[in-house]
Parts: C-alpha cells; sequence; structure tokens
C-alpha cells in the first residue's frame, strides 16, 4: 500500500511540474561545410522560440523611444542589411556617426562588432543602439518595462528563455534574442562560392580582378606574372573577407595621430596609436552595400578601388600593406567586377531573413 | 636571479619535428608551466608603435606587427623522451597597449630536462590543411593564409619606416614569409628542473631587428624591391628568414 505521504510527494512534484513553462526547443541553424563553425556561446544556442522573437524584435520599431526606428531601419535585407545611407538617421532625424555595417555572416565574426569593435559578441552588440540619442534614442529600463507589459512579447520571452516572472526579463534576453536571429543570416552562394565549389567559372574580367585581389602575380604559377598585386586579401580574407582587426587604411591625412576626426578603435582603448583605426569589414554582398568605409565616403565600388590604387593618406600608423598599386582603369575595373561575384542573391531575398 | 641562455641549433630537417610525442608515463605530476615568448628590437623591449627605432642603414622604424608560428613545441627529457606541449601556436605583437610578453601555459611532467624544441612555421602536414577544418577560434583559422586553400603565413614583419631622416614613417615595410620550404626545426640544449619548486621561467626571445640585421648583413629597406615580401618572391624572403631562424635564444631565469 502506497503512503500517503509519497503519494503527496508526487502530486507535488506533479503540480511543480506542469507548472514550469514548456523547455524551449534547439534548432540547427544549417551551415555550408567550407565554413567554420560559428561558436555558439554556452548560454544562448539557437532555439525556435528565440530564433523567431529575435526577428520579431529586429523588425520591431518598438525598440526606439518613439517607436519609429527598428534594427531593419539601417539594415535592410535587400541591401544585405545595410541601409544605402552614408551614416545611420535614428530617432527624429538624427544623424548618426558611422555607416551602417552589412550582416551577412555577422554570426561568424568572433571577435569584436562595430567599427570600433566596442561589442565583444552579438549579445552585447544589441543593447547599444537601444540607448544611443542618435539612433534608437530610448533607454533600457524605459524598453523593458514596455515588453514586460506588451501581451505578445511577454509570452514570447517566457518561452524562449523559460521565464516564470515578469521581473526576470532582462536586456540581456532581448540581446540574446537578437542575437540568434542575427547568427542565422548566412551567405555562401555567390558566384564566388559556385566556383569555388566547382560550380561556375569566372569570366576573364572576373578572374582578372580575382588574380589581382589574391596578389597571384606572386605565385609560383606563371599565369599572373607581371599583373600589379591588389593587397586586399591581408585583411579581406575568405571565407568572410575580413581578418575582424583593426588598421588605418590611409583615408584621412593626419600628420600628427591626434589629427583624426574620428579616433575609431581608439574610443575603446585609449591609445593614441589606435587613432584613426577601424575594423576591416566583410566584403560579402558588398556591391548591395554602397556607400562605402566607417563614414561612408565612397559612393561606389569604384571609388573604393581608386582610393587603395592611390595609396592613401599619410599617417604613421597606416598600415604598411597601404601603397600606390599601380592597377589601371581596366585592373581597376576588373576589381570592382569580382567584388560584384561576392553578391549573393539567394541571401537578399531568403524570405526567412524577411519581416 | 639565475639566468642562462640557451643560443639554437637549428636545420631545415622538418622530419625531426613530425615525430609522435612521447610521453614518458614514469612522471606522475603535472607542473602547470608558463613558457614566455618576448620580442625584442635590438636587445631592448619591442614596443609596437610607440618607439622609434635606429636601424643600421641611418633609417628609423615603428614596428607595427611582429609574428610567427611555432609547431611541435617540445620539452626533450633528460631519460631521452619528448613531452609535447603544444602543435601549433601563434605568436603575434600587435597592439600598442601590450607589452612584449606573449605567454603560454602547459601542464608538463616534472622531471629533469635537456632542452626545448620547436619547428618555426606551420608544419607541413598542418600547411596543407584548409583553415575552415579549424574552429574559427583556433591559431589555425586567424586569418594567417595567403588564401583560403593555400599556405599559411609562417612569419610577418611589419613596420612604417623614416629612410629620409624627415621625421615621416611613410615608407610601409611589409615581410611575409612562408613555404615548406622556410620550415626550420629549432633545438636549444640546456638543463633544467621541473618539480613545482622554484622551477626556471623559461624565456623563449625573438629580435625583431636581428632578423633584418645580423651586425655584418643588413637588409636593404631603402631597395623598393625590398620592400615587401608577400607569397611568391620568397626568395627575398630566405635572407631575413635565415636571420629570423638563427636569432632566437631560449633563456632560464
Amino acid at each position: 500500500m502506497i503512503k500517503p505521504r509519497v503519494l503527496g510527494f508526487w502530486a507535488i512534484l506533479l503540480c511543480l511540474t506542469g507548472c514550469q513553462p514548456a523547455l524551449p526547443a534547439p534548432v540547427a541553424v544549417s551551415e555550408p561545410e567550407h565554413f567554420a563553425k560559428i561558436l555558439y556561446p554556452e548560454d544562448n544556442p539557437t532555439t525556435i522560440e528565440g530564433l523567431a522573437l529575435g526577428k520579431q524584435l529586429f523588425y520591431d520599431p518598438i525598440l526606439s523611444v518613439d517607436s519609429t526606428i527598428s534594427c531593419s531601419s539601417c539594415h535592410l535585407p535587400e541591401l544585405a542589411f545595410t541601409d544605402g545611407r552614408s551614416v545611420s538617421v535614428g530617432i527624429n532625424g538624427r544623424i548618426g556617426k558611422r555607416n551602417s555595417p552589412g550582416l551577412a555572416n555577422i554570426g561568424y565574426l568572433h571577435q569584436t562588432l562595430f567599427w570600433d569593435g566596442r561589442a565583444d559578441d552579438l549579445e552585447t552588440q544589441a543593447l547599444h543602439p537601444v540607448a544611443d540619442p542618435n539612433e534608437m534614442g530610448g533607454s533600457w529600463p524605459l524598453l523593458i518595462s514596455k515588453l514586460r507589459r506588451n501581451e505578445n512579447y511577454w509570452p514570447a520571452f517566457q518561452r524562449t528563455f523559460g521565464l516564470i516572472e515578469i521581473r526576470e526579463l532582462t536586456p540581456d534576453h532581448v540581446g540574446k534574442a537578437l542575437a540568434q536571429f542575427q547568427r542565422s543570416l548566412i551567405s555562401s552562394d555567390s558566384k564566388y562560392d559556385r566556383v569555388e565549389r566547382g560550380e561556375a567559372d569566372f569570366t576573364e574580367v572576373e578572374k582578372l580582378g580575382h588574380a589581382i585581389f589574391f596578389d597571384l602575380a606572386d605565385e609560383p604559377d606563371p599565369e599572373f606574372h607581371g599583373l600589379p598585386t591588389g593587397e586586399c586579401a591581408h585583411c579581406h580574407i575568405p571565407p568572410h573577407f575580413t581578418n575582424q582587426r583593426f588598421f588605418n587604411n590611409g583615408l584621412d591625412e593626419a600628420l600628427l595621430l591626434e589629427d583624426f576626426k574620428d579616433i575609431g578603435r581608439a574610443l575603446v582603448t585609449g591609445s593614441v596609436y589606435d587613432n584613426g583605426t577601424f575594423r576591416t569589414p566583410g566584403l560579402r554582398n558588398v556591391a548591395l552595400t554602397a556607400p562605402y568605409m566607417h563614414d561612408g565616403r565612397f559612393n561606389t565600388l569604384k571609388e573604393v578601388i581608386s582610393h587603395y590604387n592611390s595609396g592613401g593618406q599619410y599617417a604613421e600608423n597606416r598600415n604598411a600593406n597601404i601603397f600606390k598599386l599601380g592597377l589601371s582603369p581596366d585592373q581597376e575595373g576588373a576589381l570592382v567586377a569580382f567584388l560584384h561575384t561576392l553578391t549573393d542573391s539567394s541571401f537578399v531575398n531568403n524570405a526567412d531573413y524577411h519581416q | 636571479m639565475k639566468y642562462i641562455s640557451f643560443f639554437a641549433l637549428f636545420s631545415v630537417l622538418f622530419v625531426l619535428a613530425c615525430q609522435d610525442d612521447d610521453y614518458n608515463p614514469t612522471r606522475s605530476e603535472n607542473i602547470t608551466t608558463t613558457i614566455q615568448f618576448r620580442a625584442e628590437y635590438d636587445n631592448t623591449n619591442l614596443a609596437i608603435q610607440s618607439a622609434t627605432y635606429a636601424y643600421p642603414t641611418g633609417a628609423e622604424l615603428k614596428a607595427t606587427l611582429f609574428q610567427y608560428y611555432i609547431s611541435d613545441l617540445v620539452l626533450l627529457a633528460a631519460d631521452g623522451s619528448e613531452v609535447g606541449l603544444s602543435d601549433i601556436e601563434l605568436i603575434r605583437y600587435e597592439d600598442a597597449t601590450a607589452d612584449n610578453i606573449e605567454e603560454r601555459t602547459y601542464d608538463v611532467p616534472s622531471g629533469d630536462y635537456v632542452g626545448l624544441r620547436f619547428g618555426l612555421g606551420v608544419k607541413p602536414d598542418l600547411n596543407a590543411t584548409d583553415p575552415s577544418n579549424f574552429a574559427a577560434n583556433d591559431p589555425l583559422n586567424e586569418n594567417e593564409f595567403w588564401n583560403a586553400n593555400a599556405r599559411y603565413v609562417f612569419a610577418k614583419i611589419e613596420a612604417n619606416a623614416d629612410l629620409e631622416n624627415d621625421g615621416t614613417f611613410d615608407t610601409g615595410l611589409s615581410y611575409h614569409m612562408g613555404s615548406n620550404d622556410l620550415y626550420t626545426t629549432i633545438t636549444f640544449a640546456g638543463n633544467f628542473n621541473i618539480d613545482g619548486d622554484g622551477d626556471p621561467q623559461l624565456v623563449i626571445t625573438a629580435d625583431m631587428l636581428k632578423a633584418l640585421s645580423d651586425g655584418t648583413n643588413t637588409f636593404d629597406i631603402a631597395d623598393p624591391d625590398k620592400q615587401r615580401v608577400h607569397g611568391g618572391n620568397q626568395a627575398v624572403a630566405t635572407e631575413i628568414w635565415g636571420r629570423l631562424v638563427s636569432q632566437f635564444e631560449l633563456s632560464l631565469q
């Protein structure tokens, strides 16, 4: 015969487990074989619920103080998650400081984020724009209060993160959900990828641009001997076309390091030697992400290539691989043609990424 | 302070470095041991960007990057066995806010040792691999390769030079070296004991200037053809590489 107190124990246990929210369902985001796997943080694996919540938040202007600006205001999927502006525009038309970076393969960038590297990962990156007066212009206490009271979001946060009480919802959960969505933004089917996989061939012009981009003139194979080298792949290294590090690429003359107007990385490190250095951006879908550079000063890829061909402006911390390249106009054009092969229409048209 | 320096014996017979690690089971106690990798310029602590260095030709330099891979780092035990510490390490100095010491920590069986050995560069079997085969934060996926399917860059020296002594450091110097032919095994002989009690600090020092000038022969950085080595012009790199290999030093402090 079962003792009453044993029955009581099971009754309480049943009640307790029945009151627990259902566990979120893990989801394995499909990744191409030729990329090293995304490094997922242990405390934020992607789940079906988190992915859906992150996408909803990404497109919702509720994140801004006046409900006019969402993440997608500056990161439009049809522009490979950039906005086509020199610098971003926030609430009330406020002009930001920097050019909106693309988000293709952002989940693979496991080092720092932003042009100046002020965020260590996607989870913390997502926390910055909300309270930036030139972006969403709000405050986290206000936003969290709104989300706690929201009849759609509170249950979604509950399901995604197993929350029980409303006070448990914090900015970290918003950052985690947005990070889950952004880690799903994977571009791997450009013409460049198809050529790498042996499924397509470059045109002659693209092939020339590829050879200049990767300095094939330096290779033992004599096919490209005599060509100038583009020196691009010191920093723009495949498969994501960035080495995630910080350089001065000769955009502005600075006879003294203190002369830079936007000191870039130095805002984070406090080191004058980092003045005027910025994080190398990835180049996937770069033909869609104009204008270019941290301040959007170049409207076209042709202008970008012309800048590098010129050797750039003097500063004592200009990267040693920035020098006059000696590219002819045709060779500049070939580099532009190669950069267009990094466009992945299946990425920008992926319905999973759109609202 | 006890301070003993050992100069290296080096060999291009990279086969030596491909031996399997030979762990000696009679050593039961592991001691957490840190090896320091120190960078210098002309026997002074290397300071990225913040120092102005004299070059033997009369020019001045500001260093911006000094880095190298080592493969198969092993300790040579007195009983003839070898203790493998690491397959691959990337030692990099590029941060003006950091000091000139990179540290790596290993579990080392207590015992008597008679030397240390590593291969300078990425050993041939790893050099044949696609970086994407490694985790995104692996030293072999640190974006130090010529392109996605090609060989690794074993070592880099970058600086900006003031050739005219006019106060502007407007000549970039960029030496990127690497090929299976360049891979070189470096061996240090020297006795030390590791038992967790007053163990010596192992310091491996590399001097950026000594890779460019050995006091007798100096790399001509004023020659436009010798201001950069990227990829195929490794014949130019060989001169630097030879000096880089021969200047490593192990000290016990």
